[in-house]
């Protein structure tokens, strides 16, 4: 019997779906921890050595670290094209090697 | 004085160019490649550029490219008791 699906008439269809999966969210986790990391130990190196950098300090003053972001910020991102304002960040070109951590106030 | 130890544990492939370009500053050419810089505001400033691709450790001293293969080398499981000059010289001994 022929059952009219969208893959059938269109032929490819590549379909993503609309949110991340748990491991996919328990990755992205681990992924924000290790660039947390990352910056905790050049800012300690730096600080041992006293010297600064302007890139650690920005970073300081404008990310959150992952225990302080929102779960919406953690997998989702602002889009004003949606109807929420908000869309999964696996939708955000190369997601797992930005840092996306900040939306915009009120979204 | 201290250094940074910096391994890349991700490809920079479909990144911007300046990625790419920043790495191959700090001399890592390929994954898992291991790179030593002492500690210093430029240094961290290239680090900063690719957080999200290194591994960072700060070291107190420097290891040469062979000592850095020689950690990740695996135990062979056996061991040399006597190579086959001593015990030739042990015999003519005898």
């Amino acid at each position: 019997m022929f059952k009219p699906t969208q893959s059938l008439f269109g032929g490819l269809l590549w379909k993503t779906p609309w949110r991340l999966s748990s491991p996919q969210k328990a990755r992205q986790r681990k992924r924000l921890r290790a660039v947390d990391r990352v910056v905790d130990t050049v800012s300690a190196a730096l600080a041992r050595n006293g010297q600064n950098t302007k890139a650690v300090e920005r970073w300081y003053k404008e990310m959150p670290r992952e225990e302080e972001m929102l779960p919406k910020d953690k997998y989702t991102l602002f889009d004003k094209k949606e109807k929420s304002y908000r869309k999964g960040i696996h939708k955000l070109p190369k997601w797992t090697r930005v840092s996306q951590r900040v939306n915009p106030p009120g979204f | 004085m201290s250094y940074f130890r910096i391994t890349l544990l991700r490809s920079a492939i479909g990144l911007p160019r300046r990625t790419t370009d920043v790495l191959k500053a700090l001399g890592l050419k390929k994954r898992m490649a291991t790179v030593f810089h002492p500690v210093s505001s430029s240094a961290a400033g290239q680090i900063m550029k690719v957080k999200e691709l290194v591994e960072v450790k700060e070291v107190e001293n420097y290891m040469s490219q062979h000592e850095v293969w020689l950690e990740r080398k695996p135990d062979p499981g056996y061991y040399v008791e006597k190579t086959v000059a001593q015990e030739r010289g042990e015999s003519l001994q005898q």
